[in-house]
């Protein structure tokens, strides 16, 4: 469903992503871990291209994502992205925020999108804030309303840059409830996350980067109870150990 | 005499009051046209396309860097000399809408930039398209920012529109001008030509501290 082929990326002199090769399987749950800086919110963001490559190839769905001609209008609106800072709009109500795209991307007819949005507000649990407005809304919230956002363009593919590393902690869980119920629904997922729990019990293969290379792939087991690289299982030490 | 003159003053009010409908009228069509030139400009001045922002720049570098008074000559008397004349009155209104969408640009560029980059990414990510991007996530959001100085603005230009009296145009200033010759009681002409022009800008002003206190909150 996703394939990155070569795929190479600099700011400047910094290489942010180093020949990176991968492929993500419909229904896949995929979680990318790894220090700052080491390239996983830039690898996922390239697959709507929030940010272009220089070298490689993405395909997502059989659109080529890094040709310059590939109009991205209709591949992005099957591909949900939630960002780590919700990036709500904040002059629209919860219900105004999940019926903008809807309306004005697919022409859905104001009272089809109403009735999505309130499915979608209830999958996340937010029906009494619907006429609300961001500002009104916790962090947890607010995010939840974020997928709820992205769910009601019934995308194939969810992408989600570090969703819960903005909350408070008492927020976070049901951030994650609302995508761990998503994963049974069979959505194919990118999260890109420092949260082990979520990644042992949902993820179908744990990604490891640093400085801009995949330097390893596995299944939460794996990955986890027997890194293969030194640098994995420093890493893994670090985040469990505080 | 005092009275005599207010007498005559008086008499040729009807005068003044086409000066304030000339007045009014440059106003309203620069204000309307740079408003929407100004917006123009402001939009791709605040955009990605490196070589639009840079002449751009340049133009609205100059307008602001040169007296509106030699702007005007400039369209009036030398633009002439290179086959381009121009009655005083479309002089008049070209120059106002070159200025205005100049200052109107910088406003407008400045509310747009406002907006901080995760707004445009969530919209371009739901799959909006560059027009509903701006149209319905940014320039609603900008507007908290572009409206009270953009309001102040138009007072800046309604009042600027005195100098095109420069160029003969028969609007209040020049009405005062002309008045004066007749009536040597400048104090009084003059204050008639200020009241005048208050009576259009201090709506404005109203207007602009109004939603500076709204758009505050």
């Amino acid at each position: 469903m996703i394939e990155f082929k070569d795929v190479n990326k600099w700011y400047g002199k910094l290489h942010v992503l180093n020949n990176i090769n991968l492929k993500i399987e419909k229904g896949e749950v995929l979680v990318i871990c790894g220090p700052s800086g080491s390239g996983k919110s830039t690898l996922i963001r390239c697959i709507n291209r929030l940010e272009k490559i220089q070298k490689g190839e993405i395909m997502v769905n059989k659109t080529p994502v890094h040709q310059r001609s590939t109009n991205l209008t209709r591949l992005r609106a099957e591909i949900g992205f939630v960002f780590q800072q919700f990036h709500l709009y904040p002059h629209m109500t919860v219900m105004q925020n999940i019926m903008l795209a809807p309306v004005n991307v697919k022409h859905m007819a104001r009272s089809q999108a109403r009735q999505i949005a309130m499915e979608k507000l209830v999958q996340v649990g937010l029906t009494e804030k619907a006429d609300a407005y961001p500002a009104q809304l916790s962090g947890g919230q607010q995010q939840r309303v974020a997928i709820a956002r992205g769910l009601a363009m019934s995308p194939e593919i969810m992408l989600f840059d570090e969703p819960t590393s903005a909350l408070d902690p008492e927020m976070i869980g049901e951030v994650l409830d609302v995508m761990v119920n998503l994963v049974s629904e069979g959505m194919t997922m990118c999260v890109v996350t420092h949260e082990m729990g979520f990644a042992k019990k949902v993820a179908d293969r744990v990604l490891f980067m640093d400085e801009g290379k995949i330097i390893e792939t596995g299944t939460p087991a794996q990955f986890f109870d027997n890194p293969k690289t030194e640098r994995a299982a420093d890493f893994i030490g670090k985040i469990l150990t505080h | 005499m005092m009275a005599f003159y207010f007498a005559r003053l008086v008499e040729i009010y009807p005068f003044f009051l086409k000066g304030l409908w000339m007045t009014s009228k440059i106003a309203f069509i620069s204000l309307l046209t740079c408003t929407l030139l100004g917006f123009v400009l402001g939009i791709f001045r605040s955009g990605n396309n490196r070589i639009l922002k840079f002449i751009i720049g340049i133009y609205v570098s100059f307008v602001r860097g040169t007296p509106f008074v030699v702007q005007i000559f400039i369209i009036f008397f030398i633009l002439p000399e290179w086959g381009i004349q121009l009655e005083a009155f479309p002089a008049a209104l070209l120059a106002m809408c070159i200025m205005g969408s100049a200052f109107i640009c910088e406003i407008v560029a400045g509310g747009i930039n406002a907006i901080p980059k995760g707004q445009w990414e969530a919209a371009t990510s739901s799959g909006l398209s560059l027009i509903q991007q701006l149209r319905l996530v940014i320039v609603p959001q900008a507007m908290r920012v572009i409206l009270p100085p953009l309001v102040g603005q138009y007072v800046l230009l309604i009042k600027d529109t005195s100098v095109v009296s420069v160029i003969g145009v028969m609007e209040l200033t020049r009405v005062g001008w002309v008045t004066v010759v007749r009536i040597p009681e400048g104090l009084m002409v003059f204050s008639l030509v200020g009241i005048l022009y208050f009576s259009i800008s201090y709506p404005l002003i109203l207007l602009s501290n109004y939603l500076e206190r709204k758009m505050a909150v």
